[in-house]
Protein backbone atom coordinates (compact mmCIF):
# COMPACT_ATOMS: atom_id res chain seq x y z
CA UNK A 1 0.00 0.00 0.00
CA UNK A 2 1.48 3.33 -0.88
CA UNK A 3 1.81 6.74 1.23
CA UNK A 4 -1.64 8.11 -0.46
CA UNK A 5 -4.16 4.95 0.16
CA UNK A 6 -2.47 4.86 3.40
CA UNK A 7 -3.55 8.30 4.36
CA UNK A 8 -6.65 8.27 2.37
CA UNK A 9 -7.75 4.91 4.67
CA UNK A 10 -6.85 7.05 7.51
CA UNK A 11 -9.19 9.58 6.61
CA UNK A 12 -11.61 7.35 5.69
CA UNK A 13 -11.61 5.43 9.30
CA UNK A 14 -11.24 8.77 11.39
CA UNK A 15 -14.11 10.17 9.14
CA UNK A 16 -16.67 6.96 10.33
CA UNK A 17 -15.95 7.32 13.29
CA UNK A 18 -16.98 10.74 13.62
CA UNK A 19 -19.85 9.80 11.75
CA UNK A 20 -20.82 6.65 14.32
CA UNK A 21 -20.32 9.10 17.27
CA UNK A 22 -23.16 11.01 15.72
CA UNK A 23 -25.58 8.63 14.84
CA UNK A 24 -24.63 7.12 19.08
CA UNK A 25 -25.59 10.28 20.45
CA UNK A 26 -28.49 10.36 18.67
CA UNK A 27 -29.81 7.15 19.17
CA UNK A 28 -30.65 7.58 22.68
CA UNK A 29 -32.46 10.93 21.51
CA UNK A 30 -34.69 9.09 19.07
CA UNK A 31 -35.92 6.12 21.21
CA UNK A 32 -36.71 8.20 23.83
CA UNK A 33 -38.55 10.25 21.88
CA UNK A 34 -40.50 7.36 19.51
CA UNK A 35 -40.97 5.94 22.59
CA UNK A 36 -43.15 8.51 24.17
CA UNK A 37 -44.63 9.23 21.55
CA UNK A 38 -45.68 5.62 20.80
CA UNK A 39 -47.07 5.49 24.20
CA UNK A 40 -48.38 9.09 24.08
CA UNK A 41 -50.23 9.60 21.15
CA UNK A 42 -53.06 7.55 21.89
CA UNK A 43 -54.53 9.27 24.72
CA UNK A 44 -54.04 12.69 22.39
CA UNK A 45 -57.78 13.72 22.85
CA UNK A 46 -59.31 17.39 23.22
CA UNK A 47 -60.34 16.07 26.35
CA UNK A 48 -57.00 16.33 27.91
CA UNK A 49 -56.25 19.42 26.76
CA UNK A 50 -59.37 21.64 27.93
CA UNK A 51 -60.16 18.98 31.33
CA UNK A 52 -59.20 18.79 34.77
CA UNK A 53 -58.78 15.21 36.35
CA UNK A 54 -61.75 12.85 36.66
CA UNK A 55 -62.06 11.15 40.04
CA UNK A 56 -60.46 8.02 40.21
CA UNK A 57 -62.94 5.37 38.41
CA UNK A 58 -64.55 7.76 36.01
CA UNK A 59 -63.21 7.42 32.22
CA UNK A 60 -61.86 10.87 30.55
CA UNK A 61 -60.41 14.05 31.75
CA UNK A 62 -57.65 15.69 30.93
CA UNK A 63 -54.33 17.49 32.49
CA UNK A 64 -55.20 21.27 31.26
CA UNK A 65 -54.44 22.14 34.89
CA UNK A 66 -50.97 20.66 34.88
CA UNK A 67 -50.39 22.24 31.45
CA UNK A 68 -51.32 26.06 33.01
CA UNK A 69 -49.54 25.36 35.49
CA UNK A 70 -45.93 24.50 34.26
CA UNK A 71 -46.17 27.68 31.88
CA UNK A 72 -46.89 29.35 35.42
CA UNK A 73 -44.25 27.89 37.12
CA UNK A 74 -41.64 28.26 34.28
CA UNK A 75 -42.86 31.96 33.82
CA UNK A 76 -42.57 32.92 37.45
CA UNK A 77 -39.42 31.13 37.76
CA UNK A 78 -37.92 32.90 34.39
CA UNK A 79 -39.62 35.98 35.76
CA UNK A 80 -37.36 35.75 38.75
CA UNK A 81 -34.24 34.40 37.70
CA UNK A 82 -33.58 35.95 33.93
CA UNK A 83 -32.87 38.89 34.89
CA UNK A 84 -30.85 38.26 37.36
CA UNK A 85 -28.75 35.93 35.80
CA UNK A 86 -28.65 37.97 32.63
CA UNK A 87 -27.04 41.11 34.76
CA UNK A 88 -24.89 38.48 36.64
CA UNK A 89 -23.39 36.89 33.59
CA UNK A 90 -22.56 40.59 32.52
CA UNK A 91 -21.12 41.55 35.56
CA UNK A 92 -18.59 38.54 35.57
CA UNK A 93 -17.43 38.80 32.21
CA UNK A 94 -17.27 42.59 32.03
CA UNK A 95 -15.44 43.18 35.59
CA UNK A 96 -15.20 39.77 36.56
CA UNK A 97 -11.44 39.97 37.70
CA UNK A 98 -12.37 40.97 41.56
CA UNK A 99 -12.53 38.59 45.04
CA UNK A 100 -16.27 39.72 45.20
CA UNK A 101 -16.55 37.69 41.23
CA UNK A 102 -14.45 34.81 41.58
CA UNK A 103 -16.65 33.92 44.87
CA UNK A 104 -19.58 34.69 43.07
CA UNK A 105 -18.46 32.19 39.75
CA UNK A 106 -17.49 29.95 42.46
CA UNK A 107 -21.25 30.04 43.50
CA UNK A 108 -22.96 29.28 40.51
CA UNK A 109 -21.02 26.51 39.49
CA UNK A 110 -22.03 25.64 43.48
CA UNK A 111 -25.66 25.90 42.68
CA UNK A 112 -25.07 24.04 39.43
CA UNK A 113 -24.28 20.82 40.83
CA UNK A 114 -26.79 20.93 43.50
CA UNK A 115 -29.17 18.45 43.13
CA UNK A 116 -32.71 19.17 42.39
CA UNK A 117 -34.73 17.76 45.02
CA UNK A 118 -32.32 19.56 47.39
CA UNK A 119 -33.51 22.62 45.87
CA UNK A 120 -36.79 21.38 46.36
CA UNK A 121 -36.03 21.07 50.20
CA UNK A 122 -34.50 24.67 50.38
CA UNK A 123 -37.29 26.19 48.86
CA UNK A 124 -39.85 24.66 51.41
CA UNK A 125 -38.06 25.44 54.51
CA UNK A 126 -37.94 29.03 52.80
CA UNK A 127 -41.25 29.27 51.70
CA UNK A 128 -43.32 26.70 52.56
CA UNK A 129 -43.01 26.66 56.16
CA UNK A 130 -42.77 29.99 56.55
CA UNK A 131 -45.82 30.35 54.57
CA UNK A 132 -47.68 27.04 55.97
CA UNK A 133 -48.57 25.83 53.01
CA UNK A 134 -47.42 24.05 49.19
CA UNK A 135 -47.70 26.98 46.97
CA UNK A 136 -47.12 27.78 43.31
CA UNK A 137 -45.01 30.92 44.74
CA UNK A 138 -42.44 28.35 46.60
CA UNK A 139 -42.45 26.10 43.18
CA UNK A 140 -41.08 29.48 41.36
CA UNK A 141 -38.68 30.27 43.49
CA UNK A 142 -37.59 26.40 43.28
CA UNK A 143 -37.13 26.60 39.44
CA UNK A 144 -35.57 30.08 39.59
CA UNK A 145 -32.55 28.19 41.40
CA UNK A 146 -32.21 25.98 38.57
CA UNK A 147 -32.44 28.50 36.14
CA UNK A 148 -30.65 31.01 37.85
CA UNK A 149 -26.98 29.27 36.69
CA UNK A 150 -27.11 28.19 33.43
CA UNK A 151 -28.72 31.85 32.31
CA UNK A 152 -25.65 33.41 34.65
CA UNK A 153 -22.77 30.93 33.30
CA UNK A 154 -24.21 31.05 29.61
CA UNK A 155 -24.65 35.24 29.91
CA UNK A 156 -20.65 35.22 30.92
CA UNK A 157 -19.50 32.59 28.40
CA UNK A 158 -21.43 34.33 25.37
CA UNK A 159 -20.54 37.99 26.26
CA UNK A 160 -16.83 36.61 27.19
CA UNK A 161 -16.65 36.28 23.18
CA UNK A 162 -16.75 39.70 22.92
CA UNK A 163 -13.20 40.52 21.60
CA UNK A 164 -11.78 43.51 23.60
CA UNK A 165 -11.02 45.69 20.78
CA UNK A 166 -14.77 46.19 20.03
CA UNK A 167 -15.39 47.43 23.33
CA UNK A 168 -12.37 49.46 22.96
CA UNK A 169 -13.87 51.01 19.92
CA UNK A 170 -16.94 52.03 21.70
CA UNK A 171 -15.02 53.82 24.91
CA UNK A 172 -13.08 55.74 21.84
CA UNK A 173 -16.39 56.89 21.12
CA UNK A 174 -16.25 58.85 24.28
CA UNK A 175 -19.11 56.61 25.51
CA UNK A 176 -19.02 55.59 29.69
CA UNK A 177 -18.62 52.14 30.13
CA UNK A 178 -22.00 51.03 31.17
CA UNK A 179 -23.20 52.29 27.54
CA UNK A 180 -20.69 49.94 26.09
CA UNK A 181 -21.80 47.36 27.77
CA UNK A 182 -25.14 47.63 27.72
CA UNK A 183 -25.73 49.05 24.38
CA UNK A 184 -23.08 47.03 21.98
CA UNK A 185 -21.65 44.05 24.30
CA UNK A 186 -25.60 43.04 25.79
CA UNK A 187 -27.44 43.85 23.17
CA UNK A 188 -25.12 43.19 19.87
CA UNK A 189 -25.76 39.30 21.82
CA UNK A 190 -28.84 39.35 22.62
CA UNK A 191 -29.62 36.69 20.29
CA UNK A 192 -27.04 34.32 22.29
CA UNK A 193 -27.83 35.41 25.28
CA UNK A 194 -31.85 34.32 24.70
CA UNK A 195 -30.62 31.26 23.49
CA UNK A 196 -29.34 30.05 26.62
CA UNK A 197 -32.41 31.77 28.20
CA UNK A 198 -34.31 29.29 26.50
CA UNK A 199 -32.05 26.20 27.47
CA UNK A 200 -32.32 27.46 31.16
CA UNK A 201 -36.07 27.35 30.65
CA UNK A 202 -36.51 24.43 28.62
CA UNK A 203 -34.41 22.33 31.65
CA UNK A 204 -36.61 23.88 34.54
CA UNK A 205 -39.83 22.85 32.55
CA UNK A 206 -38.96 18.91 32.95
CA UNK A 207 -37.76 19.31 36.63
CA UNK A 208 -39.88 16.91 39.37
CA UNK A 209 -38.02 17.03 42.19
CA UNK A 210 -37.95 20.96 43.18
CA UNK A 211 -41.40 20.90 42.56
CA UNK A 212 -42.63 17.71 44.92
CA UNK A 213 -43.03 19.10 47.77
CA UNK A 214 -42.87 23.03 46.73
CA UNK A 215 -45.61 23.28 44.28
CA UNK A 216 -46.91 20.11 45.31
CA UNK A 217 -49.91 19.62 42.90
CA UNK A 218 -53.71 20.10 42.74
CA UNK A 219 -56.64 18.94 40.63
CA UNK A 220 -58.24 21.74 39.00
CA UNK A 221 -56.91 25.17 37.42
CA UNK A 222 -55.56 27.51 39.73
CA UNK A 223 -53.73 30.84 39.21
CA UNK A 224 -53.26 31.60 42.94
CA UNK A 225 -49.97 32.97 43.79
CA UNK A 226 -49.82 31.54 47.23
CA UNK A 227 -52.09 27.76 46.74
CA UNK A 228 -50.48 24.60 45.48
CA UNK A 229 -50.39 24.33 41.90
CA UNK A 230 -50.50 21.20 39.08
CA UNK A 231 -47.58 20.74 37.02
CA UNK A 232 -46.95 18.23 34.04
CA UNK A 233 -43.49 16.31 35.20
CA UNK A 234 -45.62 16.24 38.81
CA UNK A 235 -48.47 14.94 37.44
CA UNK A 236 -46.53 13.12 35.65
CA UNK A 237 -44.88 11.04 38.30
CA UNK A 238 -47.92 10.76 40.51
CA UNK A 239 -49.82 9.10 37.53
CA UNK A 240 -47.17 6.80 36.57
CA UNK A 241 -46.89 5.24 39.59
CA UNK A 242 -50.31 5.20 40.40
CA UNK A 243 -52.14 1.56 40.22
CA UNK A 244 -54.96 2.36 37.51
CA UNK A 245 -54.00 1.57 34.01
CA UNK A 246 -55.74 4.45 32.65
CA UNK A 247 -53.68 7.11 35.09
CA UNK A 248 -50.63 5.28 33.35
CA UNK A 249 -52.09 6.16 30.24
CA UNK A 250 -52.43 9.15 30.58
CA UNK A 251 -48.86 10.19 32.60
CA UNK A 252 -47.24 8.61 28.87
CA UNK A 253 -49.44 11.14 27.10
CA UNK A 254 -48.62 14.04 29.76
CA UNK A 255 -45.46 13.71 28.79
CA UNK A 256 -45.77 12.97 24.77
CA UNK A 257 -47.42 16.99 25.90
CA UNK A 258 -44.50 18.18 28.14
CA UNK A 259 -42.00 16.90 25.57
CA UNK A 260 -43.59 18.99 22.90
CA UNK A 261 -44.10 22.41 24.89
CA UNK A 262 -40.29 22.38 25.69
CA UNK A 263 -39.70 22.06 21.69
CA UNK A 264 -42.73 24.68 21.16
CA UNK A 265 -41.20 27.30 23.54
CA UNK A 266 -37.72 26.51 22.33
CA UNK A 267 -39.18 27.05 18.30
CA UNK A 268 -41.34 29.93 19.38
CA UNK A 269 -38.81 31.89 20.97
CA UNK A 270 -36.50 31.07 18.12
CA UNK A 271 -39.20 32.16 15.53
CA UNK A 272 -39.47 35.32 17.05
CA UNK A 273 -36.20 36.17 17.56
CA UNK A 274 -35.67 35.73 13.62
CA UNK A 275 -39.44 37.33 12.60
CA UNK A 276 -38.02 40.45 14.83
CA UNK A 277 -35.14 40.78 12.72
CA UNK A 278 -36.95 40.22 9.46
CA UNK A 279 -39.33 42.59 10.48
CA UNK A 280 -36.85 44.98 11.71
CA UNK A 281 -35.25 45.15 7.91
CA UNK A 282 -37.71 45.34 6.20
CA UNK A 283 -39.58 48.56 8.12
CA UNK A 284 -36.12 50.20 8.25
CA UNK A 285 -35.86 49.68 4.30
CA UNK A 286 -38.97 51.96 4.11
CA UNK B 1 4.08 79.36 14.21
CA UNK B 2 0.53 78.32 15.96
CA UNK B 3 0.23 76.69 19.55
CA UNK B 4 0.29 73.58 20.35
CA UNK B 5 -2.73 71.46 20.48
CA UNK B 6 -1.09 68.52 22.25
CA UNK B 7 2.37 69.08 24.16
CA UNK B 8 3.68 65.75 25.29
CA UNK B 9 6.40 66.37 28.32
CA UNK B 10 8.59 63.65 29.75
CA UNK B 11 5.68 60.61 29.54
CA UNK B 12 6.89 57.70 30.87
CA UNK B 13 4.47 54.14 30.46
CA UNK B 14 4.87 51.10 32.70
CA UNK B 15 2.66 47.42 32.01
CA UNK B 16 3.60 46.48 35.53
CA UNK B 17 7.59 46.68 35.89
CA UNK B 18 7.96 46.67 32.12
CA UNK B 19 9.04 50.26 31.32
CA UNK B 20 7.74 51.34 27.71
CA UNK B 21 7.68 54.61 27.26
CA UNK B 22 11.18 56.33 28.61
CA UNK B 23 10.42 60.23 29.08
CA UNK B 24 9.03 61.03 26.01
CA UNK B 25 7.98 64.72 24.68
CA UNK B 26 6.84 65.92 21.92
CA UNK B 27 4.04 69.03 20.32
CA UNK B 28 1.79 68.36 17.94
CA UNK B 29 0.50 71.85 16.40
CA UNK B 30 -3.09 71.74 14.61
CA UNK B 31 -4.12 70.85 11.20
CA UNK B 32 -0.93 68.33 10.65
CA UNK B 33 -0.63 64.78 10.36
CA UNK B 34 2.03 63.36 12.68
CA UNK B 35 3.77 59.80 11.57
CA UNK B 36 5.02 58.02 14.47
CA UNK B 37 7.46 55.31 12.79
CA UNK B 38 9.68 52.25 14.71
CA UNK B 39 10.21 48.82 14.75
CA UNK B 40 7.82 46.60 16.62
CA UNK B 41 7.73 46.53 20.03
CA UNK B 42 9.04 50.41 20.27
CA UNK B 43 6.21 51.70 22.18
CA UNK B 44 4.16 53.47 19.08
CA UNK B 45 0.89 52.06 19.97
CA UNK B 46 1.49 52.42 23.58
CA UNK B 47 2.31 56.05 22.90
CA UNK B 48 -0.57 56.87 21.47
CA UNK B 49 -3.18 55.11 22.94
CA UNK B 50 -2.27 56.65 25.94
CA UNK B 51 -3.32 60.33 24.01
CA UNK B 52 -6.65 59.19 24.81
CA UNK B 53 -6.01 57.06 27.86
CA UNK B 54 -7.53 54.52 26.37
CA UNK B 55 -4.18 52.53 27.66
CA UNK B 56 -5.76 52.19 31.12
CA UNK B 57 -8.08 49.25 29.44
CA UNK B 58 -4.75 47.02 29.54
CA UNK B 59 -4.70 45.99 33.32
CA UNK B 60 -1.20 47.15 35.27
CA UNK B 61 -0.53 50.29 33.17
CA UNK B 62 0.32 53.04 34.26
CA UNK B 63 1.53 57.07 32.76
CA UNK B 64 3.71 59.95 34.63
CA UNK B 65 4.47 62.75 32.89
CA UNK B 66 2.31 64.93 31.84
CA UNK B 67 0.13 65.45 27.83
CA UNK B 68 -1.64 68.88 27.81
CA UNK B 69 -4.64 69.38 25.80
CA UNK B 70 -6.77 72.40 25.76
CA UNK B 71 -5.02 73.71 29.26
CA UNK B 72 -5.51 70.27 30.87
CA UNK B 73 -2.51 67.89 31.98
CA UNK B 74 -5.16 64.97 30.67
CA UNK B 75 -3.20 62.48 32.60
CA UNK B 76 -4.57 63.43 35.95
CA UNK B 77 -7.18 62.60 38.08
CA UNK B 78 -9.77 65.21 37.43
CA UNK B 79 -9.87 64.90 33.94
CA UNK B 80 -12.44 62.33 32.32
CA UNK B 81 -12.30 59.63 30.25
CA UNK B 82 -15.16 59.91 28.85
CA UNK B 83 -14.71 63.64 28.00
CA UNK B 84 -11.35 63.14 27.05
CA UNK B 85 -12.41 60.44 24.54
CA UNK B 86 -14.95 62.58 22.94
CA UNK B 87 -12.39 65.39 22.01
CA UNK B 88 -9.60 62.19 21.22
CA UNK B 89 -10.52 59.72 18.61
CA UNK B 90 -9.33 56.84 17.81
CA UNK B 91 -9.14 54.45 14.61
CA UNK B 92 -7.78 50.74 15.04
CA UNK B 93 -4.98 49.10 13.60
CA UNK B 94 -8.20 45.94 12.44
CA UNK B 95 -11.26 47.36 11.10
CA UNK B 96 -13.91 46.72 14.00
CA UNK B 97 -17.64 47.60 13.08
CA UNK B 98 -19.67 46.70 16.33
CA UNK B 99 -20.97 43.16 13.94
CA UNK B 100 -24.60 44.03 15.22
CA UNK B 101 -25.20 47.03 13.90
CA UNK B 102 -25.80 47.87 10.42
CA UNK B 103 -23.82 50.69 8.39
CA UNK B 104 -25.85 53.61 9.56
CA UNK B 105 -26.11 52.44 12.97
CA UNK B 106 -22.58 52.00 13.47
CA UNK B 107 -21.93 55.16 12.28
CA UNK B 108 -24.50 57.60 13.99
CA UNK B 109 -24.13 54.83 17.21
CA UNK B 110 -21.38 57.62 19.18
CA UNK B 111 -23.21 60.18 18.66
CA UNK B 112 -26.70 58.50 19.28
CA UNK B 113 -25.87 56.84 22.72
CA UNK B 114 -24.57 60.35 23.73
CA UNK B 115 -28.47 61.47 23.40
CA UNK B 116 -28.87 62.39 20.02
CA UNK B 117 -32.53 61.44 18.77
CA UNK B 118 -33.28 63.19 16.23
CA UNK B 119 -33.94 61.11 13.15
CA UNK B 120 -33.13 63.54 10.35
CA UNK B 121 -30.17 64.99 12.30
CA UNK B 122 -28.63 61.68 12.39
CA UNK B 123 -29.00 60.72 9.10
CA UNK B 124 -27.56 64.49 8.25
CA UNK B 125 -24.35 63.21 10.26
CA UNK B 126 -24.40 59.90 8.67
CA UNK B 127 -24.24 61.29 5.59
CA UNK B 128 -21.87 64.00 6.35
CA UNK B 129 -19.59 61.66 8.21
CA UNK B 130 -19.21 59.00 5.40
CA UNK B 131 -19.03 61.26 2.82
CA UNK B 132 -15.72 62.48 4.88
CA UNK B 133 -14.86 59.03 4.95
CA UNK B 134 -14.94 58.97 1.18
CA UNK B 135 -17.63 55.76 1.50
CA UNK B 136 -20.93 57.21 1.11
CA UNK B 137 -21.49 56.69 -2.74
CA UNK B 138 -20.26 53.16 -1.89
CA UNK B 139 -22.76 52.60 0.74
CA UNK B 140 -25.88 54.80 0.10
CA UNK B 141 -27.54 52.47 -1.24
CA UNK B 142 -27.16 49.48 1.04
CA UNK B 143 -27.10 51.59 5.08
CA UNK B 144 -29.43 48.94 6.45
CA UNK B 145 -26.91 46.36 5.66
CA UNK B 146 -24.25 44.87 8.76
CA UNK B 147 -21.42 46.66 8.67
CA UNK B 148 -19.56 43.37 8.65
CA UNK B 149 -20.89 43.07 4.94
CA UNK B 150 -17.93 45.22 3.58
CA UNK B 151 -14.57 44.81 2.73
CA UNK B 152 -11.79 45.45 4.99
CA UNK B 153 -11.09 48.72 3.20
CA UNK B 154 -14.73 49.84 3.64
CA UNK B 155 -14.83 48.74 6.76
CA UNK B 156 -11.93 50.64 7.96
CA UNK B 157 -12.84 53.95 6.32
CA UNK B 158 -16.78 52.98 8.12
CA UNK B 159 -15.05 53.02 11.42
CA UNK B 160 -12.96 56.55 10.48
CA UNK B 161 -16.37 57.98 9.53
CA UNK B 162 -17.50 56.65 13.36
CA UNK B 163 -14.97 58.34 14.79
CA UNK B 164 -15.81 61.37 13.16
CA UNK B 165 -19.58 61.48 13.70
CA UNK B 166 -18.68 62.98 17.37
CA UNK B 167 -16.31 65.33 16.11
CA UNK B 168 -13.35 65.13 17.58
CA UNK B 169 -10.48 67.96 17.10
CA UNK B 170 -7.65 64.93 17.45
CA UNK B 171 -7.98 61.64 15.56
CA UNK B 172 -5.53 58.82 16.85
CA UNK B 173 -4.54 55.89 14.05
CA UNK B 174 -2.98 52.98 14.94
CA UNK B 175 -1.69 51.03 12.33
CA UNK B 176 -4.71 51.80 10.41
CA UNK B 177 -4.28 50.31 6.80
CA UNK B 178 -1.44 47.35 8.35
CA UNK B 179 -4.21 44.94 7.06
CA UNK B 180 -5.57 46.42 3.94
CA UNK B 181 -4.36 46.60 0.20
CA UNK B 182 -2.86 48.94 -1.60
CA UNK B 183 -5.88 50.43 -3.01
CA UNK B 184 -7.83 50.85 -0.13
CA UNK B 185 -4.71 52.39 1.78
CA UNK B 186 -4.34 55.20 -0.83
CA UNK B 187 -8.20 55.91 -0.38
CA UNK B 188 -7.47 56.45 3.23
CA UNK B 189 -4.34 57.99 2.52
CA UNK B 190 -6.03 60.90 0.42
CA UNK B 191 -8.90 61.02 3.14
CA UNK B 192 -6.53 61.57 5.66
CA UNK B 193 -4.94 64.70 3.73
CA UNK B 194 -8.65 65.92 3.68
CA UNK B 195 -9.08 65.41 7.34
CA UNK B 196 -6.06 67.70 7.96
CA UNK B 197 -8.25 70.65 7.09
CA UNK B 198 -10.59 70.35 10.30
CA UNK B 199 -8.63 67.74 12.45
CA UNK B 200 -5.55 67.08 13.66
CA UNK B 201 -4.16 63.53 13.03
CA UNK B 202 -1.42 61.52 14.79
CA UNK B 203 -0.68 58.16 13.24
CA UNK B 204 1.09 54.69 13.75
CA UNK B 205 2.12 53.14 10.71
CA UNK B 206 4.61 50.99 9.88
CA UNK B 207 4.96 51.54 6.16
CA UNK B 208 7.70 54.97 5.81
CA UNK B 209 6.64 55.36 2.52
CA UNK B 210 3.37 56.40 4.01
CA UNK B 211 4.68 58.32 6.47
CA UNK B 212 6.22 60.19 3.86
CA UNK B 213 3.79 60.75 1.52
CA UNK B 214 1.22 62.01 4.14
CA UNK B 215 2.72 63.35 7.36
CA UNK B 216 3.71 66.73 8.53
CA UNK B 217 5.79 65.84 11.06
CA UNK B 218 7.09 62.30 11.96
CA UNK B 219 8.61 61.25 15.03
CA UNK B 220 10.94 57.60 14.93
CA UNK B 221 10.57 55.13 18.23
CA UNK B 222 13.31 52.64 19.57
CA UNK B 223 12.52 50.55 22.66
CA UNK B 224 10.34 53.05 24.18
CA UNK B 225 12.41 56.50 23.35
CA UNK B 226 12.35 59.25 20.82
CA UNK B 227 14.88 59.12 18.40
CA UNK B 228 14.45 62.03 16.16
CA UNK B 229 11.20 64.13 15.30
CA UNK B 230 10.83 66.53 12.96
CA UNK B 231 9.33 67.57 9.74
CA UNK B 232 8.97 64.28 7.50
CA UNK B 233 10.80 66.42 4.24
CA UNK B 234 13.68 66.09 7.02
CA UNK B 235 13.56 63.01 8.56
CA UNK B 236 13.57 60.88 5.50
CA UNK B 237 15.77 62.99 3.38
CA UNK B 238 18.19 64.71 5.63
CA UNK B 239 18.17 62.38 9.24
CA UNK B 240 20.26 63.90 12.09
CA UNK B 241 20.85 60.62 13.72
CA UNK B 242 22.80 57.73 12.61
CA UNK B 243 19.87 55.49 14.12
CA UNK B 244 16.99 56.76 11.83
CA UNK B 245 18.96 56.57 9.11
CA UNK B 246 20.20 52.98 8.98
CA UNK B 247 16.38 52.19 10.49
CA UNK B 248 14.03 54.19 7.18
CA UNK B 249 17.13 53.17 4.35
CA UNK B 250 16.32 49.36 5.98
CA UNK B 251 19.80 48.95 7.31
CA UNK B 252 18.10 47.37 10.25
CA UNK B 253 14.28 46.79 11.65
Amino acid sequence: MNYYTWRKAKNYFFHSLLSISAVLVLIPLFLVVAYVVYKGISGLSLDFFFNTPKPVGEVGGGMVHAIMGTLYLVALGSLIAVPIGVVCGTFLSEFGDGKIAKSLRVAIDLLTGVPSIVIGIFAYILIVIPFKGFSALAGGIALSLIILPIVTRSTEEILKLVPQHIKEAGLALGLPRWKVTYFIVVKGNLKAILTGVILAISRAAGETAPLLFTAFGNRYVSTELLSPMASLPVQIYNYSISPFDDWQAQAWTGAFVLIFLILGINLTCRTFLNRKKILEKVTRQK
Amino acid sequence: MSQPIISVKDLHIWYNDFHAIKGISIDYLPNTINAIIGPSGCGKSTFVRTLNRIHEEVPGARAQGSIMYMGKNILSSEVDPVDLRRQIGMVFQKPNPFPSMSIFENTVIGLKLQGEKNKSKLMEVAETCLKKAALWDEVKDKLNKPGTSLSGGQQQRLCIARSLAVNPPVLLMDEPTSALDPIATGKIEELMTELKKEYTVIIVTHNMQQAARIADYTSFFILGELIEHGLSSDIFTNPKQKTTEDYITGRFG
